[in-house]
């Protein structure tokens, strides 16, 4: 007690450094359990949707063997080399050849083995090869979606008998569903395709980045880098803000109000839905794109500024491309969100059943997630797996977008 | 590159790694000193009696009579905050000006009132008048870019472009059209590299990140950069500061090369820098300038108390 330094207990400080330790472990298995949650939900949510998804890309075909000349078809071969063989096919009655033919093989029950799938597929096959029409011929052809769903998983008794009958006598087999890529809506879940939504986000995307990326750079660039700091700029740096944060559905009832009602743009067409979502992504575009520049060290505009640069030249030469990494961050978010937009497309109409692809962005089209919806309300069952495969086409479009755009932000990325 | 090109006038300065110390010390033969411009009261015109002490005093009698930039009565406020009070100083042509004093003074503030770099703080509000070989900085006859070329500045913390040190040089000549084709971008790149020291270093990779370069090499790189666009006044904000004793060598060892191809301002904080490579030397404190002087009179005889505490140590 003689030293007039305050000496520290040692057990006291033990129990300090071993609460401290305590709670540092505590907090690393709260952050470990948080993780391994989320970790937990992503896993469920992937398997869930394979499991439900994958199959969805395959499609049932059946055998059955059709007698041509003896059916009921009156089909001239000839008529089928020409242009308008399609139309020629359509108008025939292939759904009773195809009836009237799997009756006659597999028994009564068998009147709802094939579908519009079976119909759209005979009717290649019979443009593809016209001579069919002249003899009898065994044709795989994709199955109904009763028997589909008979075959994947369970169904009634009628149809899981079908299938049991089918197999025995080998005229069941499991193919790739090439169709679902390259054929549009249908009612027929058996002849769905995804291909009409997938063009029609391809160009409501291509609009709304053709719109919001420029605009909403420029936006940033002048009010970050020439707008003096006044009571305007002050109110419209917080109209951005707030715009950033309004919900989605009133952005449509905005396209509705105005591109529809008041500029007669098509409706439920790819370039209202861009417009719409272009609105909606350009004030985030806007604040990370503000944010992208500020973060710009000062140090490099002094040193432009320093060898005469004018304000334009500093701006496009030196500040913009250190920036434009995060600005590239910000628009993959806008897009993100943009993508994966329902709401404000309802609102437009494009909720249409639309069973054929845009050919441009003023056709009628639907968008992926507008799809998954559409389909996600329908009865049939043989619609369940179709919206799983869907959902994996969005998220596999996603995927590819994002690593794109994480590609060229890399490209972009400069180190200073 | 260099095996084609011819360089013409590049390091004809005599190096005068020997004379860096020993300078500011020199004494010569007496001549009479510029005139202190009418009206200002704050520089002490204490010299005018006293025998000049630089070498450059012999280009002093045919030229140079007349200073490169004259300021006059110059205040800086930042907002309501006045940083700079009515200073006063002519910078000469082939001389190496220093600005001394503790920090928050206003030195820096007063070198970057005289390339308009203050216009770039929006609440920064300039004062009073400043001239370029007798034309107003601030008139609006004279563009800020321009006087950004013929003024030009090298910062306390290196700053290269984030682009290849060829890039970093070429950058300046290219945007004011002083070299056209690539032959002479080449050559005034080359030109520039040399006269600040670091052709030899960096000859073989032009095409490298200027980042890439040590501390020292890219402080270089940046006079290199202020070179190249042929300013007639170099100003430097402590532009050792960052830098350790040896690179901090070269630079001064580069000023003395450069001076009398450029009228020089450097601020420091080091005294000891400023005797070495300065042949005037002013001394701000709180704003205002206090003593403004050649630099054997300030380091030796300062007139003023507070130049003599702040020197000797006493505070700052």
């Amino acid at each position: 007690m003689s030293s007039a330094a305050p000496t520290r207990p040692r057990h006291s400080s033990d129990t300090r450094l071993r609460k401290r330790y305590a709670a540092e472990r505590r907090f690393r298995f709260a952050g470990l359990f948080a993780v391994g949650l989320s970790a937990l939900f992503l896993a469920f949510l992937l398997f869930d949707m394979s499991w439900k998804g994958l199959s969805g890309f395959t499609q049932y075909q059946a055998a059955v063997p059709i007698d041509f000349p003896r059916s009921d078809l009156i089909l001239d071969p000839a008529a089928l080399k020409g242009g308008d063989a399609n139309d020629v096919v359509a108008g025939a009655d292939l759904e009773g050849v195809l009836v009237k033919a799997a009756v006659a093989t597999y028994g009564a029950d068998a009147d709802e083995l094939f579908g519009t799938g079976a119909i759209r597929s005979l009717g290649r096959q019979l443009i593809r090869d016209p001579e069919l029409l002249g003899r009898s011929a065994t044709l795989w052809l994709p199955v109904g979606s009763k028997i589909d769903v008979a075959a994947k998983r369970d169904s009634d008794a009628a149809s899981e008998k079908l299938v049991e009958q089918l197999q025995s006598k080998h005229a069941l087999k499991r193919t790739i569903n090439k169709d679902f890529l390259v054929e549009s809506d249908a009612t027929d879940p058996s002849a769905v395709g995804i291909w009409g939504a997938l063009k029609g986000t391809f160009l409501t995307i291509l609009v709304t980045i053709v719109l919001a990326f420029p605009v909403g750079v420029l936006a940033a660039v002048y009010l970050e880098e020439f707008a003096t700091r006044n009571r305007w700029t002050d109110a419209i740096e917080v109209s951005i803000n707030n715009l950033a944060a309004v919900p989605s559905i009133i952005f449509g009832l905005l396209g509705l109000a105005v591109f529809l009602n008041v500029m007669h743009l098509p409706r439920s067409a790819p370039l209202v839905g861009g417009l719409t979502l272009a609105l909606m992504t350009m004030p985030v575009i806007v604040i990370a794109g503000r944010n992208a520049l500020t973060s710009v060290p000062p140090s490099i505009r002094d040193a432009a500024l320093g060898v005469g640069a004018s304000k334009m030249q500093v701006v496009f030469h030196h500040v913009l491309p250190l920036a434009l990494p995060g600005i590239l961050t910000g628009t993959i978010i806008g897009m993100a969100r943009a993508l994966g937009e329902t709401a404000p497309l309802l609102m437009i109409g494009m909720r249409a059943f639309i069973a054929a692809p845009p050919s441009g962005i003023t056709d009628s089209a639907t968008v992926l997630p507008v799809q998954i919806f559409l389909w996600s309300d329908e009865v049939n069952r043989g619609f369940v797996e179709k919206t799983s495969a869907a959902i994996i086409v969005l998220l596999l479009f996603m995927l590819v977008m994002n690593g794109l755009a994480i590609y060229l932000r890399n490209r972009f990325e400069q180190r200073w | 590159m260099k095996e084609k090109m011819p360089i013409s006038s590049t390091t004809a300065v005599p190096t005068p790694s020997a004379a860096i110390a020993a300078d500011a010390h020199r004494q010569g033969p007496s001549t009479t000193e510029d005139p202190v411009p009418s009206g200002d009261e704050i520089v002490p015109d204490i010299h005018s009696a006293l025998p000049a002490a630089d070498p450059t005093d012999k280009v002093e009698l045919d030229s140079a009579r007349t200073p490169k930039m004259r300021a006059h009565e110059v205040s800086v406020f930042y907002g309501d905050k006045q940083a700079l009070k009515d200073v006063s100083i002519n910078i000469h042509d082939d001389r190496v000006t220093a600005f001394i004093g503790p920090s928050g003074c206003g030195k820096s503030t007063f070198l970057r009132t005289l390339n308009r770099m203050n216009d770039t703080i929006p609440t920064a509000r300039v004062t009073g008048h400043i001239e370029l070989d007798g034309e107003d900085i601030n008139s609006s006859g004279m563009d800020v870019v321009q006087l950004r070329a013929r003024v030009g500045m090298v910062f306390q913390k290196p700053n290269p472009f984030p682009k290849s040190i060829f890039e970093n040089v070429a950058y300046g000549p290219r945007i004011h059209g002083l070299g056209n084709s690539k032959a002479e971008l080449e050559h005034i790149v080359e030109k520039s590299l040399k006269r600040a020291g670091l052709w030899d270093e960096v000859k073989d990779r032009l095409s490298e990140s200027g980042i890439s370069l040590s501390g020292g090499q890219q402080q270089r790189l940046c006079i290199a950069r202020a070179i190249a666009v042929d300013p007639e006044v170099i100003l430097m904000d402590e532009p050792c500061s960052a830098l350790d004793p040896i690179a901090t060598a070269k630079i001064e060892e580069l000023i003395h090369e450069l001076r009398g191809r450029y009228a020089i301002a450097i601020v420091t904080h080091n005294m000891q820098q400023a005797a070495r490579v300065s042949q005037r030397t002013a001394f701000f404190h709180l704003g205002e300038l206090i003593e403004y002087g050649k630099t054997s009179e300030i380091f030796t005889n300062p007139t003023q108390r507070r130049t003599q505490d702040y020197i000797t140590g006493r505070y700052g």
